[in-house]
């Protein structure tokens, strides 16, 4: 027998062998994301297809009753509607506004680490405590907010209990908060671009804007990618905010998809609707996901 | 292999954590440190409210040394009660926990809970003392199911201060829709953006100003005579309601100040609304935060209506029958402490809410508090003068929660100048879609 008819069994044998110590080494995060991940998903998708009693219990089979039910009710739609919404109003202008503080602050002055911290200090303010801050500006009667109004004279603006400016207070308190980690990942891609690039840029000829628009942005286009896949996910899934600014309202204008889904499971204990809604949330999060990948992919840059 | 030592161990921990979890459903009596046999008390009540109970709580334990009530707060009515959902009919579960009025019917399904009435019975404990028309909200089939504790209900209150610089009786308020909307015209300063009348959002307004009426919120006697199967917000004296909030909206005179009361009071102690309904637990925070003279009136109805009375609002406490025999009777004793005159007196004082019993109106302390601040007194009266009735009795669902939350949102879709017409009509279907869905699932067959 030639020697390769001789090792092939014994590949064969270690193949198997590699597999059985891979799936030892993976098997603690395995075992966790069985039991926290994958196993409340499916759980998910079967309390989706039945109607629970008052204890949470799924005790009515309906088949896909919770799906049609969603998609005829007004409410959902307008969730829907709403939490799309809340997307395009926090995602770009947060994204936007980090970006501009990363670059302006990328430079090298004087005294800049202090304004780098200042930037990026809405990291370390939690969702709760960012939130009470500015339910306190916006306060219908005795905020801040309308009190600057009033002095330029103005009428007072109805922040939180107007439909029409609920959402947009909402998105602005989300875009403040979000500042602070799109800020910091932004700088770091921003400085890991390498000088040399920027010089030889300088020596021949190219300005600022040209640097900026030529060098900056393909090197940071990568970090820009991350940035934005995670605040759309995060954008999608905000729940704290909504919970202590407007817990919904008014006439259910900020009843995004998250806090539906928590009023449904945890005030109503209508776990089989909520769970319809929840398959919902992961569909369109997953369709988002992989349309900015097919989209987004062919515009980064990568070294 | 040190891998596979690792994976058994992990293996093993989950084990052990999911015998932990089921090794859990033992009736032995929880104790305190020094020995003494534990009530667990979860209540809802934050402020001065809360501090009141930590002191019931506190007097108690110094009076007896049988038990030890920890009396624990666990955030609001809503948030308590999705916590209890979470423990009910478990060894976890509180041995005594306060639930808001409109989660009895739930309650009472849930099988959580041992009646009251039990323990009544056992004790030919004596409720003559107590106001009938408390104990008939709690009164299902005769039977009592949980301890009244902290009752209230909706009143106006007014700025005297903003009346006499409208030219108006400080001392006479309004008592119709007419006259609210006529003084709320007079009252509202658009250069100073001040409003005449508010409401807070909040459901429960709206079914004290329907009962105030006489009609009831749902049919079969408001869920007293048998299972609830259609709402009746669509009936006139609701949609009055909504056509008098829609008239004040539309001429201006109206504030809205959303969902959250301490807002609505905020507004009201800043001068920027000259009148609102508010709980007459409230009174005393406002009558504290307010830098003028607060004036109460009685629910108003419309006009030519004479009032029929307000349903009792507030919460009662509830037995778990979960837990150890020896806990039970603790929670007994204490809840039987809680109503003494006295206690009573100090509790309504301290807070606006309504004694239960008629002789704590006796207490020195309750007459001092009525002689000094009159505006208490109109919680009694209007509570005195209440009709006992269906409508009054207050209506029985077990989805109370959501459609508080549909009336809500419902307001605010009036506000936003949608017809009331078409409001209490999406309304009314919503919640007979809740009520229908709920008897499907959960009504007892």
């Amino acid at each position: 027998m030639s020697p390769i008819g001789k090792d092939l069994p014994r590949n064969k044998d270690s193949g198997l062998r590699l597999l059985t110590v891979g799936l030892l080494y993976l098997s603690p995060m395995l075992i966790f994301m069985l039991v926290f991940t994958f196993y409340p998903m499916l759980k998910t998708l079967y309390y989706s297809f039945y109607t629970t009693n008052a204890h949470g219990i799924p005790v009515l089979f309906v088949g896909l009753d919770n799906y049609i039910q969603l998609f005829q009710s007004d409410s959902f739609l307008t969730s829907l509607r709403g939490t799309f919404l809340y997307v395009l109003y926090t995602v770009p202008l947060g994204v936007a506004i980090a970006f501009f503080l990363a670059i302006i602050s990328s430079e090298r002055l004087r005294g800049i680490q202090f304004f780098r911290v200042i930037f990026s200090s809405t990291i370390g303010v939690s969702v709760a405590a960012g939130s009470m801050i500015f339910l306190f500006l916006f306060h219908p009667s005795i905020g801040f907010l309308n009190h600057v109004l009033d002095w330029i004279g103005l009428a007072p603006i109805h922040w939180l209990t107007n439909p029409k400016w609920a959402l947009i207070s909402v998105a602005a308190t989300s875009v403040w908060m979000g500042i602070g980690f799109n800020y910091i990942i932004l700088l770091g891609g921003i400085q890991g671009i390498p000088e040399d690039m920027y010089e030889s840029a300088k020596i021949d000829g190219a300005g600022y804007w040209v640097r900026l628009f030529r060098i900056t942005l393909p090197m940071v286009s990568p970090t820009l990618f991350f940035v934005i896949i995670v605040t759309v996910i995060h954008s999608f899934q905000s729940f704290g905010q909504i919970d202590i600014l407007t817990k919904g309202g008014p006439a259910e204008s900020t009843n995004l998809i998250v806090y539906s889904i928590y009023q449904n499971a945890f005030i109503h204990y209508k776990f089989g609707i909520a769970s319809a809604q929840a398959i919902i949330l992961f569909l369109i999060v997953l369709i988002a996901t992989i349309i900015q990948f097919k989209v987004g992919e062919k515009k980064v840059h990568y070294q | 292999m040190k891998k596979i030592g690792l994976v058994l161990l992990l293996s093993a921990a989950l084990v052990m954590t999911a015998v932990g979890c089921s090794n859990s459903s033992s009736s032995e009596a929880r104790k305190s440190d020094d020995g003494r046999i534990k009530v667990t008390f979860w209540h809802a009540m934050s402020g001065a409210s809360g501090e009141l109970i930590s002191k019931m709580a506190d007097d108690y334990n110094k009076k007896q040394d049988k038990y030890e009530v920890d009396a624990i707060f666990q955030g609001s009515y809503e948030e308590s009660l999705t916590k209890l959902k979470t423990v009910g009919g478990t060894a976890e579960a509180p041995t005594l926990m306060q639930v808001q009025e409109i989660g009895t019917k739930y309650m009472v399904n849930s099988g959580y809970v041992q009646p009251v009435q039990d323990f009544i019975d056992k004790d030919k404990f004596d409720l003559s003392q107590w106001e009938e028309n408390i104990l008939s909200y709690y009164q299902i089939d005769g039977k009592l199911y949980s301890f009244p504790f902290n009752t209230s209900n909706a009143i106006l209150i007014y700025n005297k201060d903003k009346f006499k610089e409208a030219g108006l009786d400080p001392e006479n308020p309004p008592n119709t829709f007419g006259e609210i909307r006529a003084a709320a015209n007079k009252l509202t300063n658009d250069a100073n953006n001040e409003k005449g009348f508010a409401l807070l959002v909040y459901g429960w307004f709206i079914e004290q100003l329907i009962a105030n009426q006489g009609a009831d919120f749902v049919d079969n006697g408001n869920g007293r005579d048998g299972l609830a199967t259609k709402s009746l917000l669509d009936s006139p004296e609701s949609l009055g309601i909504f056509e008098w909030l829609n008239d004040m909206n539309k001429e201006g005179t109206l504030g809205n100040y959303g969902r959250k009361w301490d807002d609505i009071r905020a507004a009201f102690s800043a001068g920027k609304v000259a009148m609102y309904l508010d709980s007459t637990a409230g009174i005393a925070g406002v009558m504290k935060a307010s830098p003028f003279e607060v004036g109460t009136g009685f629910l108003p109805t419309p006009d030519g209506k004479e009032p029929n009375g307000v349903i009792v609002g507030g919460a009662s406490l509830w037995l778990m029958n979960s837990v150890a025999e020896e806990e039970k009777e603790g929670a007994w004793d204490f809840t039987k402490y809680v109503t003494e005159p006295a206690v009573q007196a100090e509790w309504a004082a301290g807070t606006g809410y309504f004694p239960i019993t008629k002789a704590a109106h006796e207490e020195k302390l309750l007459r001092d508090k009525y002689a000094e601040a009159p505006p208490f007194l109109t919680t009694v009266k209007q509570l005195q003068l209440t009709k006992p009735g269906t409508a009054t009795r207050g209506a029985l669902i077990s989805v109370f929660p959501e459609t508080r939350n549909e009336v809500a949102t419902s307001i605010e879709k009036l506000y936003q100048g949608d017809e009331p017409k078409k409001v209490v009509d999406e309304l009314t279907a919503k919640v007979n879609k809740l009520i229908e869905e709920d008897n499907k699932i959960n009504a007892p067959k």
